[in-house]
């Protein structure tokens, strides 16, 4: 279990050049000597675009290092972490969903869902299907994913992110293209999973924020 | 399903005529190694076989006889010296040296055949039981035990007797059967004492032209008749590390050796077919090689096209392992194949030539060695596949 991710004086290598700049001296977050992250809590961290936040999530995710300074899970530098180590985090304590989604546009929504549901055997056919349901996408399950709207799209990686055990849930842009109730329904849904496993949520937006309830704002 | 869900996104992208293309080539390559293996066993199971038309693992030697040295009884010139057997003893190619010990006392037969009376002044030679090419069952001597001397005889000389002598004199043939039953009275003299010893011929050899005893017999009557010490021996049978080793030959002519018989041109054709064979066997190889490169480079294509869901995958929480997994699987299959394939192709091969074979009296070598080379070089090539699609993966894990 993870309780507590923190950063020290994280900055993208992309961003080395620009350390005096004025944006990233605005920062909360990049070149912070201390900025925590807390199971339990409710971040968003909010940018304009080109800031960096897909980057952070990649960090955090294990999916990319290309950053100076540090970053702990509970007091341990990620970057010594094994491939197997990451494939288990993963699985059991780190949600995720990429603002492009990756979904695979060949299969439907059920086999989406699956292909991760089936890694963690996490829920049941019939809690995804309610979980569709709540989302209201529920009709388009058999649907292959390419044929989706872009905000159907959205709610369908949400559930596929929510199908495993998580102490954070990392969401790039969830609502980017959702409208106002859309929004509603899934904030309640992650809030809702995120207070049951006692996990904390990291959203990222660019305007559209998430509509979760006393989170914590970062500016990037 | 899900299983069949990742396959399906991981299968996008193979392309069948390039693992086709793979399993035809490696197919070739492996088949060509296997037959030529299987063809060479075949061919040389015979050298197992001491009394063979190919065996030739065998040599003897003695020095040129020259001039008129012999004539004035000094044959010590035709004598092999301790550190000339040592020498020869330690060349790469010889495996073993055994000395001939010959009789130095007067030997005398007396022979009694279909009712005529015949007896000639003989000599005896010996040389350590290993070298023989047959065990007959009475072989051996004990001194005042043995009820007769038990006589290897060549095979040569029997034709000779046969063909030569009795069809002239009209005198009755005889078969090896009937010549192990003849009675035979060795005279032993020497040291001014005389002895009568009964002997049978219990064996003929075709490789050893001499008339042989057991070396026991031969240390007995030697000290019993003999005056002087031991003598050097003036031939010498050597084993070869194979047969026909161009290098054997180059030591006897620098050296003045000769080598009994007209074997060496078996010989010859042994170390020509032992390199044809090798030829063949590298040719498939490299074929081996290059359809090992081009699945390699074929599955890095692959990846290469599904990188994006290779990277996806890994991003939900597949380990590499899983992802590679479903591509290790297709190589075990396609090369499994092409292996049961290639073992196919040697053995029906092999088939073919068995009755040729067997009309030269050689029997086939089980395939087992040839099965085994098969197993161990498609797990090269299998591993060397799985390594690489391992890599590649992993590769993807980052972004």
């Amino acid at each position: 279990m993870t309780e507590k991710i923190s950063l020290r004086r994280v900055l993208p290598r992309g961003f080395r050049d620009m350390a005096e700049d004025a944006r990233v001296k605005a920062s909360e977050l990049w070149l912070r000597e201390e900025l925590d992250f807390v199971r339990g809590g409710r971040y968003v961290i909010e940018a304009e675009s080109g800031t960096g936040k897909s980057s952070l999530c990649s960090f955090l995710y294990g999916a990319r290092c290309d950053y100076d300074g540090a970053i702990f899970f509970d007091g341990v530098d990620i970057r010594g972490f094994s491939i197997d180590d990451w494939c288990g985090l993963r699985r059991l304590s780190l949600a995720y969903m990429p603002q492009e989604m990756c979904l695979f546009p060949e299969l439907t929504v059920m086999e989406n869902i699956e292909i991760k549901n089936r890694l963690t055997a996490y829920r049941s056919a019939d809690e995804i299907m309610r979980l569709l349901d709540r989302l209201e996408i529920a009709g388009k399950v058999d649907e292959t994913v390419g044929r989706l709207s872009v905000g159907q799209q959205q709610r369908v990686a949400i559930i596929r992110s929510l199908c495993q055990p998580f102490d954070f849930l990392l969401i790039d842009e969830p609502v980017s293209h959702l409208d106002a109730r859309n929004n509603c329904a899934v904030a309640s849904l992650v809030e809702e999973e995120a207070a049951r496993q006692g996990a904390a949520v990291i959203a990222t937006s660019v305007g559209n924020k998430i509509a979760m309830h006393g989170f914590e704002l970062v500016k990037l | 399903m899900s299983k069949n869900t990742v396959w399906r996104l991981l299968r996008r992208n193979i392309s069948i005529g390039q693992i086709a293309g793979y399993a035809v080539a490696n197919f070739v390559g492996l088949a060509i190694v296997l037959t030529a293996i299987q063809f060479y066993r075949d061919v040389t199971s015979v050298w197992e076989d001491d009394d063979s038309f190919i065996s030739n693992d065998y040599m003897i030697l003695s020095k040129r006889v020259e001039g008129i040295g012999s004539f004035t009884g000094n044959s010590s010139g035709t004598k092999f010296s301790q550190s000339e057997i040592d020498d020869i003893a330690s060349q790469p190619w010889a495996r073993k040296v055994g000395k001939f010990s010959s009789a130095a006392f007067n030997v005398y037969a007396d022979v009694e055949l279909g009712g005529n009376r015949m007896g000639s002044a003989l000599f005896l030679e010996s040389i350590p039981d290993d070298y023989f090419d047959v065990r007959p069952r009475d072989w051996g001597y004990e001194p005042g035990k043995s009820r007769f001397v038990p006589v290897i005889l060549s095979k040569d000389y029997l034709s000779l007797y046969n063909f030569g002598f009795a069809a002239s004199r009209g005198m009755p043939q005889v078969s090896e059967e009937v010549m192990g039953m003849v009675p035979l009275k060795l005279s032993l003299s020497g040291r001014g004492r005389q002895e009568w010893i009964d002997a049978r011929i219990v064996g003929f050899s075709s490789r050893l032209n001499t008339i042989a005893v057991p070396e026991e017999f031969m240390a007995w009557a030697n000290r019993e008749f003999s005056a002087g010490g031991s003598e050097s021996p003036s031939r010498l049978i050597v084993l070869l590390d194979h047969p026909g080793d161009p290098q054997a030959e180059s030591y006897m002519d620098e050296h003045g050796y000769e080598r009994a018989g007209d074997r060496a041109d078996n010989g010859k054709a042994a170390y020509f077919l032992s390199i044809v064979t090798t030829v063949v066997i590298a040719v498939g190889l490299v074929i081996s090689v290059l359809a090992f490169f081009i699945l390699t480079l074929s599955i890095y294509l692959l990846l290469q096209k599904n990188r994006v869901k290779i990277h996806q995958l890994m991003q939900l929480g597949y380990s590499p392992r899983q992802v590679s997994g479903y591509y290790h699987r297709i190589v075990m299959a396609v090369n499994l194949a092409v292996l049961v394939g290639a073992i196919m192709v040697a053995i029906v091969a092999s088939g073919c030539w068995r009755e040729p074979l067997s009309a030269l009296g050689v029997e086939s070598a089980a395939p087992w060695l040839t099965i085994a080379i098969g197993v161990a070089m498609m797990g090269l090539i299998t591993f060397g596949n799985i390594a690489a699609i391992s890599r590649a993966v992993k590769r993807d894990f980052f972004v």
